[in-house]
């Protein structure tokens, strides 16, 4: 038997080998790659050990930043500004992280390759390890201004607000939201049920409505159609007259297209609504049959390729390191009269408040949308600059000329009397300050029976524009009544703190 | 190992088997080595006792409060256990005991400290399946085990006295393995799992097949011995091996039955896995045909495969095991946890009392081992695989020293199940194999495991003691008092 028990030692070493050969791949190899699985809890706590980096403003306001707490021996987050700034920050809770704590997680972690020499100095010199922190392009004024302004409408709504000269965005709010701070307790249970309630809301606050919730454009799209007008020399500027019915029957339908109450589109010219008006004055006052009926004439590539060099259908766009947008939707319309609706903001026409912004940013910057950015700068914790954002360019939808045409189009549409935002962001209410911009009212629901969604994108001052805002109010009703004020109030709030610095 | 030697290096008389052991012994006669065994001891007490230092220092910075009652404790239980093998066992292999202790003493000293998570202000989070009493339970099945060492020492005298009761044992082993299948679940079901494998009754809960294994295996060893010249004979000879003949296939397809029954009855792969690979090792052994390897081989691989298609949770454990990741919130929760705990430990480990091993769920049973990976690291984890590979060593080579045949199989069974249970659960929370949840050998929490540990070290002691021990002298004078040395 002793042969068999010699085979069998053998057996024995062959399992004892494989174990230890397994253990030394587990933990020698295979350690890193484990310690980087989601969901690993104990990576989660290792880097609650050390303090997590501060988000701040452009204006160096801090609105997220990592306090030790006693109790749990753990470095727990703080939203000083609670909602206002959760559709910025996001969340960073045990788990995950969201927004910027999510895009910018590596740097403010300090887990960044770029942050490892700093590491390793602090882990020579004894000092604790510290993360990144993050500096965005948010003005405080002007996201204050915002989130006040969407907090008193009540309703669900986005806006955001650019530079436009170099897509560095200067407020982003939305309503409803959530309090971060909701999510960044240390207490496991509390972080599940607080994050159950939030998931089952109604309302759901968790979304955000600024950069992921599509809208209607409503009449705000007229501005791509008109720059489609002018890219493809289908009308040579502003004051080309156009044809200018009171009901335009869509080709192949009965359907008729009607202006707002059904008026003619007159400027005094065009009593019997069978004549043309200038481009400029069916802008001013929105007539729908005049870019309906431009809609018709422009081909369906032609107005998609237009839309897309403008940031729609573009399923790519970050505001940081996957920090996605949810893609606005301008689909290839072969059918005149689908068209025809499409060119006024109907059909499957679909905009972020972010793509708002961006079309008059774009205008503002001599007709050259910018890529939209959320941060500025990263500063490792010995305060060298780790990076630093670049602007850069999207596309060039139309020339400058085009541009300045576009300009004048939309500075009509708020200082002209006749103009639709006239009312609500001229300069009477403003305090001087001239606003160019474009109002929407998008039609909802069954035979257009539900509250209109309020839309308003625009850019000020006229000259050597600073900021360009875009507003969708749910359910608002008209988009110079409910939504121009809000990008009144963001505008009034960031000038003024320019002004001061 | 062409030559056998003691470990002072004697030549010890070949195996009777080999026919060659007539040659008179002319060299001194061997030791007891009770000295090397006691050196050990005090080496094992003193490791134990700065493990344990170092769970209270990582924790909160303090020397745990009961360090002195529990290290004098163990202490006095370990120098029990060697003063009752000077007298039982004087010629026993000296290192059994000490790596026993060892490993016992370290799981004491793990479940201490996972006990100690989350109480009195400590880090990490309480582990609910455990009370602030567990460790003292722990040192009391310790107390039962080590006493029940010095009783298997004690009654059993001649490893061969055992071979008389081998159907009764054989009878008693299968009882204690189907007992929980036929009891109800609320009695034998382990919570949270499927397994049907104890006997919870007010508080106390049993592992029957702890005990069952080793009455199994003297079942075995008896019923081999007898049978081995049949179960020897070659059939067909084909590839180069001799194939038994069909109707010699009777016991190990009945073993191979009962380890399924078991396996669908009492949802326990591990144990089925155990049961039945020990059963073909003895067999492979006691008839030295490789074929009974092979056809045991390709059965339990045929079974397995069986299994995962007919029964859920078995199929459940492969898909976990092939990624653990992807159920990382369900069925690969535990799995995943555990292979965090190893990749967090590294090489050199956390140290003890600064890992998180609390967050594996039944870190303190199933999953010790990655516990002791994530706090002593790669170096901690191989160290005690080694000591695990010289207890299989020491036993084996008390198999091949004994001459009687019956006692060489009981040995090498008893080495070889050491080593298949700890590769079988080893290698399932390393996820080298898929997971079947059985006890780790003296490190898991829980009495059942723990005495029956101790009880198979004592069967191998007093096999090694056998082999050791010297012939009688023969009365050279009637005029001369016969020298009985002692230790």
């Amino acid at each position: 038997m002793n042969r068999a028990l010699r085979r069998v030692s053998l057996i024995c070493l062959v399992l004892f080998v494989a174990l230890l050969i397994n253990v030394n791949y587990v933990q020698g190899f295979q350690a890193s790659s484990l310690a980087n699985e989601p969901g690993n809890g104990r990576t989660i706590s290792a880097t609650l050990q050390f303090q997590r980096g501060s988000i701040v403003t452009a204006d160096q306001k801090v609105v997220a930043y990592s306090k030790m707490n006693k109790n749990f021996g753990e470095y727990q987050r703080h939203y000083p500004f609670g909602k206002m700034y959760a559709p910025v920050t996001g969340y960073n809770t045990l788990f995950s992280q969201t927004g910027i704590e999510g895009a910018a997680n590596k740097d403010l972690a300090g887990t960044d390759p770029a942050l490892e020499v700093h590491n390793l100095i602090d882990l020579i010199s004894g000092k604790q390890k510290k993360g990144a922190t993050v500096e965005l392009t948010v003005n405080s004024a002007a996201q204050q201004a915002a989130w006040n302004a969407l907090r008193a409408s009540g309703r669900e709504s986005g806006v955001v607000a650019i530079n436009p000269q170099t897509g560095a965005i200067l407020a982003l709010a939305s309503y409803p939201t959530f309090d971060p701070n909701l999510l960044a307790t240390l207490d496991g249970n509390k972080l599940n049920s607080n994050d159950k309630r939030l998931l089952r809301d109604p309302a759901h606050p968790l979304i955000n409505n600024a950069i992921s919730t599509t809208f209607p454009p409503g009449s705000t799209f007229k501005i791509v159609t008109s720059s489609t007008a002018f890219a493809t020399g289908k009308v040579a500027d502003q004051n080309t007259p156009v044809f200018a019915p009171t009901r335009l029957t869509l080709p192949g339908t009965t359907t008729q297209l009607i202006n707002d109450n059904g008026s003619a589109c007159n400027n005094g010219g065009n009593p019997t609504g069978n004549g043309k008006v200038p481009l400029i004055f069916a802008f001013t006052v929105s007539c729908n049959t005049v870019f309906g009926a431009l809609g018709e004439k422009l081909s369906a590539s032609a107005l998609q390729a237009q839309a897309s060099k403008y940031n729609f259908n573009n399923p790519n766009l970050t505001l940081a390191p996957g920090m996605r947008v949810a893609t606005s939707n301008f689909p290839l319309y072969k059918d005149p009269a689908q068209r025809a609706g499409a060119a006024i903001g109907q059909e499957s026409d679909t905009v972020t408040p972010l793509q708002e912004a961006m079309l008059s940013a774009a205008m503002a910057n001599t007709g050259v949308p910018m890529k939209p950015s959320l941060i500025q700068k990263v500063t490792a914790p010995d305060l060298s600059a780790v990076q630093t954002a670049t602007p850069a360019t999207l596309s060039t939808p139309v020339t400058p000329t085009q541009a300045a045409h576009l300009q004048a189009m939309m500075t009509n549409v708020v200082q002209s009397p006749d103009g639709t935002a006239h009312a609500t962001a001229g300069t009477q209410v403003t305090g001087g300050i001239t606003i160019a911009g474009k109002t929407g009212t998008a039609q909802n629901g069954i035979n257009n029976s539900g509250l209109d969604d309020a839309v308003f994108t625009c850019y000020a001052p006229t000259t050597q524009p600073q900021i360009a805002v875009g507003v969708v109010v749910k359910g608002g009703g008209f988009g110079a009544d409910a939504a121009a004020p809000i990008a009144v109030q963001i505008i009034k709030a960031y000038l003024a703190s320019q002004g001061k610095g | 190992m062409s030559a056998i030697t003691t470990p002072g290096g004697h030549p010890l008389g070949a195996d009777a088997g080999a026919g060659q052991g007539s040659q008179p012994v002319a060299a001194p006669m061997p030791r007891g080595r009770r000295r090397t065994e006691l050196l050990m001891l005090i080496f094992v007490v003193g490791v134990v006792m700065l493990a344990y230092a170092n769970v209270g220092l990582g924790l909160n910075g303090k020397i745990p409060a009961g360090m002195f009652e529990y290290g004098l404790a163990f202490a006095v239980l370990v120098g029990a256990a060697h003063v009752a093998v000077r007298w039982l066992a004087p010629y026993a292999d000296p290192l059994l005991l000490p790596l026993a202790a060892l490993l016992n003493g370290l799981g004491i000293v793990m479940i201490y400290r996972l006990q100690e998570a989350g109480r009195g202000g400590n880090p990490g989070v309480q582990i609910s399946t455990m009370s602030s009493s567990t460790t003292l339970f722990q040192v009391f099945y310790t107390t039962i085990g080590m006493a029940a060492f010095v009783a298997v020492l004690a009654f059993i005298r001649q490893p061969r006295t055992l071979q008389r009761y081998t159907y009764t044992l054989g009878a008693i082993g299968l009882v204690l393995v189907a007992l929980p299948a036929v009891l109800p679940s609320s009695i034998s079901e382990v919570p949270g799992t499927l397994a049907k494998i104890q006997i919870s009754v007010g508080g106390f809960t049993v592992q029957p097949e702890e005990f069952a294994k080793l009455a199994l295996a003297v079942f075995f060893a008896g019923y081999l011995v007898a049978k081995r010249d049949v179960l020897a004979l070659a059939g067909r000879h084909v590839l180069g091996i001799d194939l038994p003949r069909a109707r010699d296939l009777g016991p190990v397809l009945i073993a191979w039955g009962v380890s399924l029954v078991v396996l669908i009855f009492e949802s326990d792969i591990g144990t089925s896995a155990l049961f039945f690979g020990l059963f073909v090792v003895m067999m492979y052994v006691a008839t030295q045909r490789s074929s009974w390897l092979i056809i045991g081989f390709l059965l339990f691989i045929f079974g397995s495969f069986v299994a995962s298609q007919l029964f859920a949770h078995v199929h459940d454990r492969v898909v976990v095991w092939l990624d653990p990741f992807k159920y990382v919130h369900t069925t690969g929760f535990q799995l995943s946890q555990g292979l965090y705990g190893l990749g967090f430990g590294g090489v050199l480990g956390r140290g003890l009392g600064q890992g998180q091993p609390y967050l594996t769920p039944l870190v303190q049973s199933d999953f010790i081992t990655t516990a002791f990976g994530e706090e002593l690291g790669l170096a901690g984890m191989m160290a005690l695989l080694l000591i695990y590979g010289l207890i299989v060593q020491r036993g084996l080579r008390a198999a091949i020293a004994v001459r009687d045949p019956f006692s060489k199989l009981l040995a090498g069974g008893l080495a070889f199940v050491v080593a298949l249970q700890v590769f079988v659960i080893v290698g399932g929370v390393t996820r080298l194999i898929p997971l079947t949840g059985i006890t780790t050998p003296f490190l898991s929490q829980g009495g059942s495991s723990l005495i029956a540990s101790w009880m198979g070290i004592a069967l191998l002691m007093r096999i090694s003691d056998t082999a050791r021990r010297p012939a009688p002298q023969p009365i050279q004078d009637e005029g001369m008092t016969q020298v009985v040395r002692a230790g």
